[in-house]
């Protein structure tokens, strides 16, 4: 499969409320940043173009409410994704504190084949803010013992690591999507052969009527 | 020719089940899973075909997939999972779509192909999908084909379908023409997108509030939590119209916004009424709100009758007073100024339109009403925080509103009652200065319109803040009006219930009162003068349980006073007149005491007072002192019975008497004798024994012409009468105990030069003192005594040894 001409490649940015997700997202793509203030309801995504390794593939990068109750219908963006942004507020701790919610909430409802390995990305916005009250080691020291999540400090602001930090994201997601990708090539000879569901199902979908 | 059969099965699985039923999660579980499984099988079977550019097999598979979607028997969440896997398959079929159209590949009749599919679910996906390949290839279409697909989406009626599909629709965003009103091309500008977006926003608000009404009205609650579920799907346009860059304020004021609130306010359904406007607060930035104040609050005024207006109205001010936080700093050092501009009178705006809305929704709650006034004292507070009057104006709103019902005395646990106690308690802490709460005037006003537990409550409350901020209050008005505010903790109140007394919390309110009497301060000493008597004739009324507490705290800040005065003395002539008056109000103050039946708090006050006023020296100060003393002695006499305060009392006395220098010998040889006479008076041997020994210091410390009086024989002979009132004692235990304190109190006035005292007369003592002791009964008593003896014979034996000015020789250990 990775030898399909294009690739899409869905990303998820989680956070607590106004950590900047939003912002992040849009300067990646959109190269705009915007002081006003606008919460984010359900999900919702913008894609990108990029080229990783001389491939070009389609980022769809899923920018999410922080706040629980914009999410009445559940999570269920989370699934297929290959790669998960976690972002906090390097002024508020308690965002940083929360990362860890973040991500075992994310493991539990995509429930991705390999947890373990599952690429995450850690990204400390608003670093050009003067309060800053999460220090780089600190954060550093919660993505190592995570399985060495990258981290990258960024301002969405500012436009500062943002780029670089979107590119680790679509090459750990593309390394990801491979893996899933090979694993999906054998899967529609299990399905159609065998699959219990398909047998039982009354008057399955080549009838003719 | 290619009529794409797409019988779905999730319209067959349809007759085999009761749509009505799936509500087990099991079913749900089940009916999911299956349908995954037809849009995972048939995904693969589209990219198979995608890939080996067979386009027409991979539409077809695509299609069935998309025939998943037509199912009736999922709940919205499932569904919502269904569509989320249904449309990320889609994304692939755009992709190739793209591609193939960048690469010249043109299938110009792509769009009327997919409107082949049979069935009109799929069909419209398609169309949509299909829609946006051509417009991303072909610009010129765009403005022509969004408003054919916000039209044909109309096909679809079913609520749920209908909501999806639109919410699809929607994923159009990066497409949507977002350029300012110029050359009137075919691609068009930002007012067709808003155009798109609002028709698309109305019919799904249509869709959403049809739910309410369709299905058995048992079901009722079961429908509202799935439309809750939705909400967000008709939200997504609102989001949408936040997300256009192209739009200014003036847009947002005159189209986007009025149109909004048209489709709210029309649609009379609560839900959606609640979550949009609700919505519009959250996706809308700060600086479009404040602009828009009154048709947004105008509109909240004519919402449904079941609708929270209540938490709209909170939700923005929350949200305003934020904004106005977060940017203080930042503006500060911009020097421009305010951060809500000039021309927008938020307070005004808010406290007009709040008031419009009491009045229009009779219906609302009384509580509600009161939480808006806290609202609004938040936002005067956090936005205008030097702007007291705004605070007092929406006091006096409350006040007012509670005058209009002739409500008064309200119940502690009514749930008005805690609004109210929390707009109160919200000025208290936020102001941390009970001089600021006074300048709220109608503070006290609003206060009193609380039944007693809530008033004694709030009180306690204000006086604990006072003191956490240690807050001073320095006049005698503020004083006044402070003390008005606390009556419940102070006097007994007209409407206090009587059964409710609990000794211990009684005890330990009064305490925090006399701690706060200790904040009743002024740096000016003739101020401090007015709040004393200011704070007396407040506490005065207070009952014998109160006083005990309160008066003596008062009386102590007098002493002090007349010390100050004193201190001054060669800096304000009349400080002589000043201490008589303000000793004066302490013999007042201290009578009433002993009116209220508190004797022995009385007699120690006096003899306070008696010292006091020996050191402050005023006028005719010997006279005055004496009459403290002599107040003291016939509390004492008259008053005092049980044996054990009567020990205490007269101590206190003889130490007084002892201490004093102000008097002369013919005042002091009455008292003195007085003390005496009293001494041996009193019941009990032991306690006879006692004060006849500590009357002996009255003829050795005691002061004549202010030198110590050291009169050998008179102090000797009360040690005797000591010893002779101890031989009398009938319990051995506690004679011997007496014996051992006499021999310390004859070594003392020994060891200090009485020469009447003899070596023999101390070896008497111990003798005796030797001779009861193996008597004794083995006890933990005893044992004290004996201790007490051998530290008393240890010290002897160490003036032996240090050979010092009194011989201690020849007293035999």
């Amino acid at each position: 499969m990775a030898t399909r001409k294009k690739v899409l490649l869905k990303v998820i940015i989680l956070g607590d409320s106004s950590v900047g997700k939003t912002s992040l997202m849009n300067q990646y793509v959109n190269k705009r940043f915007s002081n006003q203030y606008k919460a984010t309801i359900g999900a919702d995504f913008l894609t990108k173009e990029v080229v990783v390794d001389d491939r070009v593939v389609t980022m769809q990068i899923w920018d999410t409410a922080g706040q629980e109750r914009f999410q009445s219908l559940g999570v269920a963006f989370y699934r297929g994704a290959d790669c998960c942004v976690l972002v906090f507020d390097t002024t508020a701790p308690n965002t940083f504190k929360n990362l860890d919610s973040w991500r075992d909430e994310f493991l539990i409802q995509a429930s991705p084949r390999n947890p373990e390995h599952f690429p995450f990305v850690v990204l400390g916005n608003k670093v050009d803010l003067e309060n800053r009250a999460v220090s780089t080691k600190r954060a550093q020291q919660w993505c190592q013992s995570k399985n060495d999540i990258p981290y990258f400090e960024t301002s969405a602001k500012e436009g500062i690591n943002v780029d670089i930090a979107f590119q680790t994201i679509a090459k750990n997601a593309l390394a990801q999507e491979s893996d899933e990708g090979i694993d999906s090539a054998f899967s529609p000879s299990l399905t159609l052969g065998s699959s219990s569901d398909s047998n039982n199902r009354p008057n399955s979908s080549d009838c003719s009527c | 020719m290619y009529m794409w059969n797409t019988s779905s099965s999730a319209t067959q699985r349809t007759l085999n089940s009761n749509p009505q039923s799936p509500t087990q999660l099991d079913e749900q579980d089940k009916l999911l899973s299956e349908a995954l499984g037809v849009v995972r099988n048939n995904a693969i079977l589209m990219k198979r075909n995608l890939d080996k550019n067979r386009l027409m097999d991979g539409l077809k598979c695509a299609s069935t997939m998309l025939g998943e979607l037509r199912t009736s028997l999922l709940s919205p969440k499932s569904y919502y999972e269904l569509y989320m896997a249904v449309t990320d398959e889609l994304r692939f079929l755009e992709v190739y779509l793209l591609d193939e159209f960048q690469k010249g590949h043109k299938i110009t009749d792509l769009y009327e192909l997919v409107q082949y599919a049979g069935n009109i679910v799929p069909r419209l996906y398609l169309l949509i999908t299909v829609g946006l390949v051509y417009i991303k290839s072909n610009p010129m279409t765009k403005k022509s084909i969004l408003k054919d697909l916000v039209e044909m989406c109309r096909g679809v009626q079913n609520p749920l379908r209908g909501l999806f599909l639109r919410n699809y629709l929607l994923t159009l965003r990066n497409i949507l023409p977002d350029t300012p009103v110029g050359k009137d091309d075919e691609t068009g500008n930002v007012h067709d997108s808003i155009d798109f977006i609002l028709t698309n926003f109305a019919e799904m608000n249509k869709l959403w509030v049809r739910m309410q009404h369709q299905g058995h009205s048992s079901e009722k609650s079961r429908r509202e939590k799935e439309r809750e579920e939705l909400k967000i799907l008709v939200g997504t346009n609102l989001v949408r119209l936040s997300q256009l860059d192209s739009v200014n304020l003036e847009i947002y004021q005159k189209i986007i916004l009025p149109s909004i609130l048209e489709q709210v306010v029309s649609c009379r359904d609560a839900i959606a009424q609640e979550y949009l406007m609700e919505c519009i607060i959250q996706v809308f930035p700060d600086e479009f709100h404040l602009q828009t104040l009154d048709p947004f609050l105008k509109s909240c005024a004519q919402l449904q009758s079941g609708v929270n207006v209540k938490s709209i109205i909170i939700s923005l001010i929350d949200r305003l007073a934020a904004y106005h936080q977060r940017n203080e700093k930042a503006h500060i050092d911009a020097a421009d100024g305010s951060i809500i501009p000039i021309d927008v009178q938020l307070f005004d705006v808010f406290s007009i339109q709040i008031a419009n809305i009491v009045q229009i929704r009779t219906d609302m709650p009384l509580e509600d009403t009161i939480s808006l006034q806290v609202a609004l004292v938040n936002l005067a507070q956090k936005v205008y925080p030097d702007q007291i009057d705004y605070v007092d104006k929406v006091l006096e709103t409350t006040t007012q509103i509670l005058e209009n019902l002739n409500m008064s005395s309200i119940n502690h646990s009514l749930a008005v009652n805690q609004e109210l106690s929390r707009l109160l308690r919200v000025c208290i802490d936020f102001y941390n200065n009970i001089l600021t709460i006074l300048d709220l005037k109608f503070f006290p006003k609003l206060l009193s319109k609380f039944d007693y537990t809530s008033r004694k409550a709030l009180a306690l409350y204000l006086v604990m803040n006072i003191l956490d901020n240690e807050t001073f209050i320095p006049t005698d008005e503020q004083v006044d009006a402070v003390l008005e505010m606390l009556s419940p903790l102070i006097k007994d109140q007209e409407d206090q219930p009587a059964d409710t007394f609990d000794p211990e919390d009684f005890a330990e309110e009064q305490g925090i009162v006399g701690r706060f009497i200790h904040l009743l301060k002024s740096e000016h000493l003739d101020m401090q003068y007015k709040i004393l008597t200011v704070a007396k004739k407040h506490f005065a009324s207070g009952g014998t349980q109160r006083i005990k507490h309160c008066l003596p705290s008062l009386v102590f800040q007098a002493f002090q006073l007349a010390y100050k005065y004193k201190a001054v003395a060669a800096e304000d002539e009349n400080w002589d007149k000043k201490c008589q008056k303000i000793i004066q109000f302490c013999h007042t103050t201290i009578t009433s005491i002993a009116r209220a039946e508190l004797p022995d708090l009385a007699l120690r006050l006096f003899l306070q007072g008696a010292l006091c006023i020996g050191q402050i020296g005023q006028t005719n100060y010997e006279a005055v002192a004496y009459d403290f003393m002599t107040q003291a002695f016939s509390i004492y006499e008259d008053e005092i019975s049980d044996s054990k305060s009567q020990l205490a009392a007269i101590t206190l006395i003889i130490s007084t008497v002892e201490q004093i220098t102000c008097f002369s010998e013919e005042n002091a040889e009455p008292l003195r004798t007085n003390c005496a006479l009293a001494a041996s008076k009193l019941l009990k041997k032991a306690d006879q024994c006692r004060a006849v020994v500590a009357c002996a210091s009255l003829f050795w410390s005691g002061k004549k012409d202010n030198e110590e009086m050291k009169d050998e024989k008179r102090t000797l002979e009360c040690l005797k009468k000591g010893v002779r009132i101890a031989s009398q004692c009938l319990d051995v235990n506690v004679q011997v105990q007496l014996y051992v304190e006499l021999l310390n109190s004859y070594l003392y006035y020994f060891e200090r030069g009485n020469s009447q005292i003899t070596v023999s007369m101390l070896n008497q003592l111990i003798g005796k003192i030797n001779e009861e002791l193996p008597n004794l009964e083995k006890s933990e008593e005893t044992k004290q005594i004996e201790r007490h003896f051998n530290n008393t014979l240890a010290h002897i034996k160490s003036r032996i040894e240090s050979n010092l000015e009194v011989s201690f020789a020849g007293i035999s250990i």
